[in-house]
């Protein structure tokens, strides 16, 4: 879709006309820097800078319930996505950085084989966040209730080489 | 029904930590006499990091299993997980809304989609393919003593730019099966309101501010337990319940079932067959 302030976003927020119907329903409104109405509102006139580095495009849970009630059609959490994605690629600090490590330790694990395997994921993410105990309260009752896989899921042929042409893991 | 071939699309939690969706799943599934086969050589759906991340990359994941079914001449998809649903689906439309995308995703993949398939969820497959009175008529131990919330979440019914399968704001359907088996259901309000997804782990004060407020209009209808079709939902609602239970003075546990495990126990399949052990809520004397 063509857009007519900037090209990495999939969704044309010229659209939008300030209802606030985003904002009201959003079920992470509280804990925003910047409430959704208002990134599409700088957005659309222009200017990206403080989009890019909000707290809201890392905390948004990506519920779909601003793009569902979107009077204009913005599919909003996907301009969330785009922004994340910018934000990326502009190397600015996330000010949310376990989030960009989550999402960047699962691709890397699903790259390995195709499946994610949750035990090594989970695993790398504490690390990568410096709290090697995140979470760990709830894994000897998952182990117990054998939910927690040791082995790794089974490989798919090919996979590792095919989806590195999409997404290099040092992204 | 049994004309369409149906494959199945387990995704990787209900191979791993919800294993017990997939087994309550495919029981229930049998005792109904419904043919599925598992898609074979399935990969990710990249969940919520691969589009939050690129939307080519999540675009591309789920092209190469929808090529696959079609391959495999599956022309129905179940996703039960709600999210790899979501994936899916909203995928699939994508390129039904534009031909020209899906020609040059497949170039650049080396796949040859034609978008052929029909990915259905697991709610909407039950109401509109098996039908009410096919569940009602398996009922073998009837849920009458027990009323009950059902919480869809938001990645079944929340596609953008698709018509779904059952009200987006209020969706019934699962309250649907749940009367079929012979129980009450609540009217709530939480339904559809988020249980903070990926949050859980990234920032887990949301997640559970967004939980507690799910549990206390739940307890506050005085039901049994909640029902789910969804494995984050699960997740978020279940294995740290007792946790947010103590931080937001909820008055009591309440048990979280797979909407399959509640059909199971209906059905009267032995418990031992459905992961219900594998919940950590303890499970309701049925």
């Amino acid at each position: 879709m063509v857009n007519s302030s900037f090209s990495y976003l999939h969704e044309n927020v010229s659209y939008c006309y300030q209802c606030s119907k985003c904002s009201a329903g959003c079920p992470v409104a509280d804990d925003m820097d910047l409430l959704p109405h208002q990134i599409i509102h700088s957005l659309a006139i222009g200017e990206d800078s403080e989009a890019l580095k909000s707290h809201t495009i890392w905390i948004c849970a990506g519920c779909y319930t601003c793009s569902v009630r979107c009077p204009n059609d913005i599919n909003i959490t996907s301009v969330m996505d785009d922004l994340r994605k910018k934000s990326i690629t502009l190397n600015l600090p996330s000010p949310k950085p376990e989030v960009l490590k989550f999402h960047r330790a699962f691709i890397k694990d699903m790259q390995r084989r195709g499946r994610v395997h949750e035990l090594r994921f989970m695993g790398e993410y504490n690390l990568k966040i410096g709290k090697p105990f995140n979470n760990i309260e709830i894994a000897p009752k998952m182990f117990l209730k054998r939910r927690l896989k040791v082995l790794p899921p089974k490989a798919i042929k090919g996979f590792k080489t095919w989806s590195r042409k999409l997404w290099n893991p040092k992204n | 029904m049994e004309s369409e071939k149906l494959g199945f699309y387990p995704g990787c939690t209900l191979e791993g930590s919800s294993s017990g969706y997939a087994e309550s799943m495919l029981k229930v599934f049998d005792l109904l006499k419904i043919p599925i086969k598992e898609l074979d050589d399935w990969s990710c759906c990249g969940a919520s990091s691969a589009h939050a991340l690129d939307h080519e990359l999540h675009l591309a994941l789920n092209l190469r299993n929808l090529a696959l079914a079609e391959k495999q001449d599956f022309k129905e998809l179940l996703a039960p997980c709600a999210a790899c649903y979501h994936r899916l689906i909203s995928t699939n439309n994508e390129f039904y809304l534009d031909n020209a995308l899906l020609a040059s995703l497949n170039k650049q993949t080396g796949l040859n989609y034609q978008g052929k398939v029909k990915v259905r969820n697991i709610l909407d497959f039950l109401i509109h393919q098996v039908g009410i009175e096919k569940i009602e008529n398996q009922v073998a131990h009837s849920l009458s003593s027990l009323k009950i919330a059902c919480y869809y979440g938001c990645l079944n019914t929340r596609i953008p730019r698709l018509l779904p399968f059952d009200k987006v704001e209020y969706p019934e359907s699962m309250d649907q099966i749940i009367k079929a088996l012979g129980a009450e259901t609540a009217e709530w309000s939480y339904k559809t309101e988020c249980c903070g997804a990926g949050l859980g782990i990234t920032a887990e004060d949301i997640s559970n501010k967004l939980v507690s407020k799910i549990l206390l209009d739940a307890t506050a209808k005085e039901v049994d337990c909640i029902v789910v079709a969804c494995p984050m939902c699960h997740v978020n609602l279940d294995t740290r319940q007792d946790k947010i239970i103590q931080q937001f003075d909820i008055p009591k546990e309440i048990p979280i079932y797979y909407i399959t495990q509640l059909m199971g126990l209906a059905f009267g399949i032995e418990e031992q067959f459905l992961g219900i052990k594998q919940n950590f809520m303890p499970a309701l004397q049925i």
